[in-house]
């Protein structure tokens, strides 16, 4: 009986075993392939129509309700990256000034989550190896002060708008007609920028000029 | 180090009673299952096949030729797609690699049927049959970002194999078999978990 016990608990622990070897997706992503690329565009625009664009010169940062204006490296490469592509497919760059067809801008945006951890959630499973026979004092318990800590988890996005310009006059607004989206690992690297926007361009075939 | 340790877990097996199968004895059943995802499953969910999967059975036997009991088990598939492109909403794309994760958990009412039940025979086929809960867990994630579903639906199995005792008439033995599992789901557009699962390991009696 006592080898039947043996062969049942050899069990449980093998069962245990393969919940534990569950594969786990996110331990299976590259930061490559964490990244996704989001893009909306206004289907009755014809991209073809437009033929010169201006970018801004900084990145706006939308962090958590507040927004400002910034220019560090990475910014630099992205607006870098898209100037490249839009040249690509045909755009010229104009200054804001001389009445481009299209506006680009370049977001960074943070959305940070705020949570708690009860300490006493967690002391539970590490206390153990601190028997108070380690400390002297076998036979005694311990006391935990009710408290918690607050954890934050701050996700960061990179938005690419293009505007039409050239019809806002003539429509008492400006139009959002594309947006790409980038989230991910490894987004705010200046070597990603580059390859970030390429993907987004990519998905967009439609978006070059008539010329 | 592996090995040291299984070697006497097989020892064990071999040692436990060798008494004939007989009306009244408690059975178990233990099997490492690897599982084929199959039908809309295969096509729209997971096509790899499952290296991580086991199966215990708890079974009375009624009779030489008849067992009934509980089934239990544990399957994890996983399957990563390359990057493609998604349509995500109205004129909206995303690029992204797909990851799909779905455990299935069965608890089922269970029976089997050995037809040369009580003969001296060196290998006994069997035939089973089972119905009760499928417990799962469907995790999607475009690159990092997703979510999952769980829930428990009907679950129906059927199987066959062979049970091949160690001596005359014992109870122990090694077990092969397959199991086809429908697995009812019924969320966001996916419909079952149906899959093969082919198994092998062990049964002895706990009485």
């Amino acid at each position: 009986m006592k080898n039947k016990f043996s062969l049942v608990a050899v069990f449980a622990v093998s069962t245990a075993m393969l919940f534990s070897c569950t594969k786990e997706p996110l331990n299976n992503l590259t930061n490559e392939e964490s990244r996704i690329y989001v893009t909306n565009s206004d289907s009755t625009i014809n991209f073809g129509s437009y033929k010169t664009y201006s970018i801004s010169d900084s990145v706006a940062v939308l962090d958590n309700g507040q927004s400002y204006k910034d220019l560090n490296d990475v910014d630099k490469a992205y607006i870098d990256a898209v100037n490249n592509s839009m040249q690509a497919r045909g755009y010229t760059l104009v200054s804001k000034d001389s009445n481009p067809d299209l506006g680009i801008d370049v977001n960074r945006i943070y959305n940070t989550t705020t949570g708690y951890i009860g300490y006493d959630d967690y002391w539970d499973y590490y206390g153990g190896y601190w028997d108070p026979y380690y400390w002297g004092y076998g036979g005694y318990g311990y006391y935990i002060p009710s408290s918690f800590g607050i954890y934050q988890v701050t996700e960061g996005a990179i938005s690419i708008d293009i505007l039409d310009l050239k019809n806002a006059n003539t429509k008492g607004k400006i139009d959002v007609i594309w947006n790409g989206l980038i989230r991910g690992e490894g987004i705010f690297s200046v070597n990603n920028a580059a390859s970030n926007v390429g993907a987004l361009f990519n998905q967009s075939a439609y978006l070059k000029t008539g010329n | 180090m592996k090995a040291i340790k299984i070697f006497p877990f097989i020892l064990c097996i071999l040692a436990v009673s060798q008494v004939k199968a007989q009306r009244g004895e408690v059975k178990m059943n233990l099997q490492y299952s690897y599982a084929l995802p199959m039908g809309s499953f295969k096509n729209d969910v997971i096509s790899n096949g499952s290296p991580r999967g086991v199966t215990a059975d708890l079974l009375y036997n009624i009779s030489n030729k008849f067992s009934v009991g509980l089934g239990l088990g544990f399957q994890d598939f996983y399957q990563k797609y390359p990057r493609a492109l998604y349509n995500t909403g109205h004129n909206e794309t995303t690029s992204a690699v797909l990851s799909n994760s779905v455990q299935v958990i069965p608890i089922l009412a269970k029976a089997e049927f050995y037809p040369l039940g009580g003969k001296n025979v060196a290998v006994q086929p069997y035939i089973s049959a089972g119905a009760g809960l499928g417990v799962t867990s469907f995790t999607q994630y475009l690159g990092e970002f997703g979510g999952s579903n769980n829930g428990g639906n009907l679950m129906l199995q059927g199987g066959a194999g062979v049970f091949i005792p160690f001596h005359k008439f014992s109870s122990t033995g090694i077990r092969l078999g397959a199991n086809y599992n429908m697995v009812n789901y019924g969320k966001n557009g996916f419909n079952n978990f149906n899959n093969i699962n082919f198994q092998a390991g062990i049964s002895f009696p706990l009485r």
